[in-house]
């Protein structure tokens, strides 16, 4: 791999934007299209060491699908990845899985793995085709288990797990990993909150760098270093929970009115929503200091 | 804290582990016997000291010959349990890959038309080579035969075999039924003695079984066997998904493409060395399944497939005095009935 990456450096269209060691991934100019139809365009970012990235937008504005070209399961149509400096597609696909883990939404029906096999799993870009298992591997799992909690669930059947005990397994798999780069599509899906709070917690324990999507915008606000919004497939706004998230562009990306304060805890925009508002009419009363609720229905 | 099923089911789990170890050490001694056992078994009476008599003068050099014994047990009896265990091993082996890497739990052996193809071949072989070259000709053209079939659904699906499981597996029912309905066209016009020896080949018999036609089976499903443990940590993880495997580092495309070739040439072989024997390749895989829920035992599958066949075949020499019977015929019967049995037994434990 070293010799593939000195080529690209030379012969690559792209140029790199930081060569700081500090940054994990660098995106430049991104674009994927999809019969015709542009998904994703235009989108760059950076993402320094140990940061969590959270990206957040509409049903449909992209995610899914950025997160997909950074874990190389589509092609994008322009622009590059670079991972620590690295553009993505030199690396063998082993090689790429040492360095990226990723927790996706849903696994198969019938799976019909225990927990610690589900863990397992995660030696698969560290093992050649002739190393068996080790002891240690066994404790690289066992501590992986461990630390999010599941070591009495290990031999049981993973279908059996609530809806945050499967999460933590499948960190606890991206654990054994050992990856520089965590990538979750949105992790927080179907839980309740305290298993949504329990798993971003457990995200921000682990010490390494974490590109999450997610809905909740409190939950991205309180527990998110930076935020990356998108809408239609473009980067809309970019930077601390702070500098993204205000009502105007809320108003504008997701059609909903709400009012922002500093959360008393952390400090970071706390969101209140406002039912049953148009969200012009919303602007053209914004100024009145308190909205009634009750008597609120625009016509 | 936790919920009282879950625990139940940890319970369960812990307890099947010594059943586990039982089963293990059952299937080694079951090994060690059965071609001592099975050999002895046959038209003429035989006892297994004989055999252990006849291996240690032919392999050490050991004591005298038996005479006609003998060649009974070294010339016909051993090829045909090494085949028949040949056989059952590759096409439990080639079914578990087949049914992980397609996600498909009903996928077998067969599943490119391989057997209609090999039919096909064997017809062509039959119609249009003279019975003497038959020893040659039917097992070359079966060869030929599945080798189309699967060519035809591979380059039906072109690039996408990658990504769509489903289109491949209708290619493969569509060749099977145009394979299908050549060969019986072929049938329909040419002599009874011919139908009834195709249809005595598609019903699946280690009867021609020899040493010179063991070697090539035996070198296909070993090696086959070998590529296919080496990439067993990927296959496993294409248990989890497309998607997900392709995050753990393998490159799900090319190992499926692999697994494919690997598992048809495997039938291909076996289809024409033995005919077309069904429902094996489904049946142990899913038994293996069963009794070892959770886990994916490889070799565990291969070994028990071996076995089964080998039994089968001594049920087939045996059940009807001179007389053989097809064993494609018994491995459907017996697998259907155990099937269900045990299909039966899970469904009432789990209510």
């Amino acid at each position: 791999m070293p010799v593939m990456t000195k080529w690209t450096g030379v012969n690559n269209p792209c140029t790199q934007a930081d060569s700081d060691a500090k940054t994990v991934l660098s995106v430049q100019d991104l674009g994927w299209q999809l019969g015709g139809k542009a998904i994703l365009s235009a989108i760059e970012f950076s993402l320094a060491e140990g940061k969590m990235l959270g990206i957040i937008g509409p049903n449909g504005a992209g995610k899914s699908s950025l997160l997909r070209c950074l874990y190389r399961f589509i092609k994008p149509t322009s622009g590059c990845i670079h991972l620590f400096g690295d553009e993505i597609n030199t690396l063998s696909a082993k090689a790429f899985a040492r360095q990226i883990a990723v927790v996706l939404q849903d696994t198969p029906h019938h799976f019909e793995m225990t927990t610690a096999q589900l863990v397992a799993l995660g030696l698969t870009p560290h093992k050649g085709a002739f190393d068996f298992t080790s002891r240690a591997d066994r404790e690289v799992v066992a501590k992986a288990l461990e630390k999010v909690g599941l070591q009495d669930k290990a031999n049981q059947a993973y279908e059996s797990l609530s809806g945050g005990e499967k999460q933590r397994a499948l960190i606890a798999r991206a654990i054994v990993q050992r990856p520089k780069l965590l990538i979750l599509d949105e992790p927080t899906n179907h839980l309740d909150i305290r298993y949504q709070i329990q798993t971003l917690e457990l995200l921000r324990s682990l010490n390494i760098t974490v590109i999450t999507s997610i809905h909740d915008l409190n939950l991205a606000s309180a527990l998110c270093d930076e935020l990356l919004l998108l809408n239609n497939g473009r980067s809309v706004a970019k930077g601390s929970p702070k500098k993204v998230l205000t009502e105007q562009r809320i108003a504008e990306v997701f059609d909903v009115c709400c009012e922002i304060r500093p959360h008393p805890q952390h400090g970071n925009p706390l969101i209140s929503y406002f039912y049953g508002y148009d969200v012009s009419a919303h602007h053209a009363r914004h100024d009145s200091t308190r909205v009634d609720m009750v008597g609120g229905q625009d016509d | 804290m936790t919920n009282p099923s879950i625990d139940q089911a940890g319970g369960i789990k812990q307890s099947q582990r010594p059943i586990e170890f039982l089963l293990f050490v059952l299937l080694a001694f079951l090994t060690l016997l059965t071609p001592f056992a099975a050999t002895s078994f046959g038209a003429a009476s035989i006892s297994s000291a004989d055999v252990f008599y006849v291996l240690s003068h032919k392999l050490l050099g050991i004591g005298e010959s038996l005479g006609v014994r003998e060649r009974i047990i070294w010339e016909l009896r051993l090829p045909r349990v090494l085949l028949a265990f040949i056989a059952g091993a590759g096409l439990s082996i080639a079914g578990s890959v087949l049914q992980t890497v397609t996600r498909n739990p009903l996928a077998d052996p067969y599943l490119f038309g391989i057997s209609s193809g090999a039919s096909f071949g064997a017809v062509v072989a039959l119609t249009f080579f003279s019975q003497s070259m038959l020893w040659l000709s039917l097992p070359v053209g079966a060869f030929i035969g599945a080798s189309l079939s699967v060519v035809m659904v591979l380059s039906l699906c072109g690039r996408n075999l990658s990504t769509q499981v489903e289109r491949m597996l209708l290619s493969g029912v569509a060749i099977s039924f145009m394979f299908g309905a050549m060969a019986s066209l072929m049938l329909y016009f040419s002599s009874p003695q011919a139908a009834a020896s195709v249809l005595f080949w598609t019903l699946g018999s280690f009867a021609k079984a020899s040493w010179h036609g063991l070697w090539l089976p035996a070198a296909i499903v070993l090696i086959a066997t070998l590529i296919i443990l080496l990439n067993k940590r990927q296959i496993v993880a294409m248990r989890a998904g497309d998607e997900t495997a392709h995050t753990l580092g393998v490159n799900v495309g090319h190992l499926r493409l692999y697994m494919l070739l690997l598992c048809s040439l495997i039938t291909a072989i076996l289809v024409a060395n033995c005919g077309g024997i069904g429902f094996i390749g489904l049946m142990v895989p899913h038994t293996v399944r069963l009794l070892f829920p959770g886990r994916y035992p490889l070799l565990l599958t291969a070994l028990l497939g071996g076995l089964f066949m080998v039994w089968v075949d001594v049920l087939a020499r045996t059940v009807l005095s001179y007389q053989e019977l097809p064993v494609g015929i018994i491995t459907s019967v017996m697998g259907s009935i155990f099937f269900l049995f045990i299909l039966g037994s899970r469904s009432a434990r789990r209510i």
